[in-house]
């Protein structure tokens, strides 16, 4: 009886999302709201494992590894296949705690520190947030330049005695607070949408396979430490070694969908679907992959587009073991900043598009 | 008797930032409560008319004049004592619906208390809130994303200005932002999310005007809840004002229309106690508030989208209000 089903599955998972838009688009948003809404700076990424854990099919069974890679393995067998979206997001480290009570912070990943000058500031204490803000510049002159010199944070002490007394620590996560905030039609904004919404798409895609249809082992990869430099999946690339036949960096194809980006490369619009990105700095996927891709996506009703965009992608810290990476993204937005917006519909699709091929490839 | 979740429904509704009328049932709250509800609104200068509809109920008799203003009387008689706060801020309104849906800014107008040259540069990449016709309406200002910066060129060195500023709702083209009530003049600001730090200390945009505004509120409701709307002496009127950053628009309004005053307390944070009290306004109606003091809550931060108050010190403002409303005040 099983296998009928799982066709009709299929079936309804192949049609235009817009038959089933309102049931396929809350399912998106409740998975993806509440990843947005914990927090993961790079190398503290352990309030974002248990939400990803929290949202599991029950079935799954997961393991961490030293480096705090979250694993899903689902079938049996070689070739493996691995699918790799990471849950840190860019943020700040607490460096030192001045005799004022301020924080000094150190940056973790690339972004424009103008975007948390003078903004609300959440320290990630084991005792949970305490909250501050980022200090704006002490005076602007007539003509300030745009960027900030090195700012802190100040949560309201005047003694360093009285910071270390809110279990203030230095190592300790600093991030703006977030909230997950859905605009018109399908559209949805919301800090570390890079790469939560992977997070989500594996999440989704995993929710909607059958284990038993898998043909070989596939591995469902949570990562740590990919805004800092791939950290986690090159761990995990080495665990796997050879046994890796592809890989499927699931992360942010970050578009010039913008009045603002110029137009000579990731033209790929929000809201009409994923996107394989075949080429950014640090990986080209082979064409005839591309071309597969696509094909299995047209097969399924799925729509994908294609295109090159900046970045690298934790797929390619696979390439010294031979194995090609294949990563698909979806259309993201103002990446890297607390506006970050995404398509539901996209986010949906792009799971669809991980299912098949983790049934199908 | 008016259940306790449904004030708790108006609080909430209060704090949101698109104003919704409050009831009066909140009488009790202190200066420090409502400094942390007022600082989650918005009243863009010339667009504060929700602001005002909810003060018009937080203060039973009060009632709005000509220029919009929020205004209580109290008493009859000699002296004449004014005691103003202002309401509005610095924001935006649409200034276009582009073909694809963006939308692009202007500045709302600046005479006194002309915001720093990285004001407008607090909206780049933020979440900013759209008050349409049909409601407030979520939304983006665009960024560059860092990525597609990389081996080309970044942006800019000089500050972003609002004409840099394309907001993005969500919609995808001009026809879906009409549906959602927004058009050309539909206010924008920041999205207020007041935020606690410390001990007691609020951090929200314009966190000080609207924290001496909540003090300001909470003297008034305290008073005349104990002296059955009767000041100590004379005629004291109590106005929250509009479109002070437009040369004190609201504020000279209630100066021609309910004075001549003996004097006028302007209760502000430091910078629009001290920008009013300098300002160069017109003679007629200047003269008509008579001496201006002012009750002056100290901010840090100031002018940014984390300008910071002591909650204490709010209360402490408030009950010098108080104090000066009964008439027991050595000011």
């Amino acid at each position: 009886m099983k296998r009928p089903v799982i066709a009709l599955l299929g079936l309804a998972l192949a049609g235009p999302l817009a038959a089933q838009q309102p049931a396929r688009i809350a399912e998106a948003q409740a998975v993806l709201a509440p990843l947005i809404e914990s927090y993961g700076v790079s190398g503290r990424e352990g309030p974002v494992r248990a939400t990803v854990e929290r949202l599991l099919p029950a079935w799954a069974r997961t393991e961490t590894d030293t480096a705090g890679n979250l694993w899903v393995r689902v079938g049996k067998g070689d070739p493996v296949v691995v699918f790799v979206a990471h849950m840190d997001e860019i943020g700040f480290l607490v460096s030192g705690i001045r005799d004022d009570g301020s924080l000094d912070i150190t940056r973790r990943g690339g972004f424009f520190p103008s975007l948390f000058e003078a903004e609300p500031a959440l320290v990630h204490t084991e005792a949970g947030p305490v909250p501050g803000v980022f200090t704006p510049r002490d005076s602007a002159p007539a003509s300030p330049r745009r960027m900030p010199g090195p700012f802190r944070v100040d949560v309201g002490t005047t003694s360093r005695a009285a910071t270390e007394a809110l279990g203030v620590k230095v190592g300790q996560g600093v991030t703006m607070p977030k909230h997950y905030t859905r605009l018109a039609g399908t559209r949805a904004s919301g800090r570390a949408m890079d790469d939560r919404v992977g997070c989500t798409a594996l999440l989704l895609a995993l929710r909607h396979l059958d284990p038993a249809r898998l043909r070989h082992e596939v591995v469902f990869l949570f990562s740590v430490r990919e805004e800092i430099g791939l950290e986690g999946a090159a761990a995990a690339a080495a665990a796997l070694g050879t046994r890796t036949r592809r890989v499927h960096a699931i992360d942010t194809f970050v578009s010039a969908d913008s009045p603002l980006e110029p137009q000579a490369f990731a033209v790929a619009p929000i809201g009409h679907g994923p996107v394989v990105r075949a080429l950014d700095q640090s990986s080209v996927t082979p064409p005839a992959l591309v071309d597969s891709v696509v094909a299995l996506a047209r097969a399924r009703g799925i729509p994908l587009q294609t295109g090159a965009t900046n970045g690298g992608n934790d797929g390619s810290v696979f390439g010294p073991w031979g194995v090609p990476d294949v990563p698909i993204g979806w259309p993201l937005r103002y990446a890297h900043s607390p506006a970050e917006v995404v398509d539901l519909g996209d986010v949906a699709h792009l799971g669809d598009v991980i299912a098949a091929l983790a049934e199908r490839w | 008797m008016v259940s306790r979740w449904k004030v708790r429904l108006a609080l909430s509704l209060l704090a949101a930032g698109p104003a919704k009328a409050l009831p009066a049932q909140t009488a009790g709250a202190s200066a420090a409560d409502l400094a942390v509800r007022l600082a989650g609104m918005t009243a863009v200068t010339g667009y504060e008319q929700r602001m005002v509809d909810t003060l018009l109920t937080l203060l039973p008799g009060s009632e709005r004049d000509r220029a919009g203003d929020a205004v209580l009387a109290l008493g009859t008689g000699v002296p004449r004592r004014l005691a103003a706060c202002p309401v509005d801020e610095t924001g935006y309104a649409v200034g276009q619906v582009r073909p694809d849906g963006w939308l692009t800014l202007h500045r709302s107008p600046v005479r006194l208390r002309v915001p720093g040259p990285l004001f407008d540069q607090q909206i780049e990449g933020q979440r900013v809130t759209v008050f349409g016709r049909r409601g407030a309406v979520p939304g983006v200002v665009a960024i560059r994303s860092i990525h597609l910066t990389r081996g080309r060129a970044s942006i800019p060195n000089e500050p972003f200005t609002s004409d840099d500023a394309f907001v993005d709702i969500g919609a995808a083209s001009a026809r879906e932002v009409a549906a959602l009530g927004v058009g050309v003049l539909s206010p924008v600001a920041l999205a207020k999310r007041p935020h606690r730090y410390g001990s007691d200390r609020l951090a929200a945009p314009m966190a000080g005007r609207r924290a001496a505004c909540a003090a300001l509120l909470a003297a008034v409701r305290r008073t005349t809840a104990g002296q059955g709307a009767a000041p100590a002496r004379g005629t004291t009127v109590v106005a929250f004002v509009v479109e002070q950053q437009l040369e004190a628009r609201g504020l000279l309004t209630v100066a021609t229309t309910r004075g001549p005053f003996d004097e006028t307390w302007v209760a502000d944070d430091s910078a629009g106690v001290a920008a009013i009290q300098a300002a160069s306004l017109p003679a007629g109606p200047r003269a008509a508030l008579g001496r201006v003091h002012g009750w002056a809550v100290a901010t840090r931060y100031s002018g940014t989208a984390v300008e910071t108050v002591s909650l204490g010190e709010v209360e402490q403002t408030s009950a010098k209000i108080a104090d000066w409303l009964r008439g027991e005040a050595g000011q």
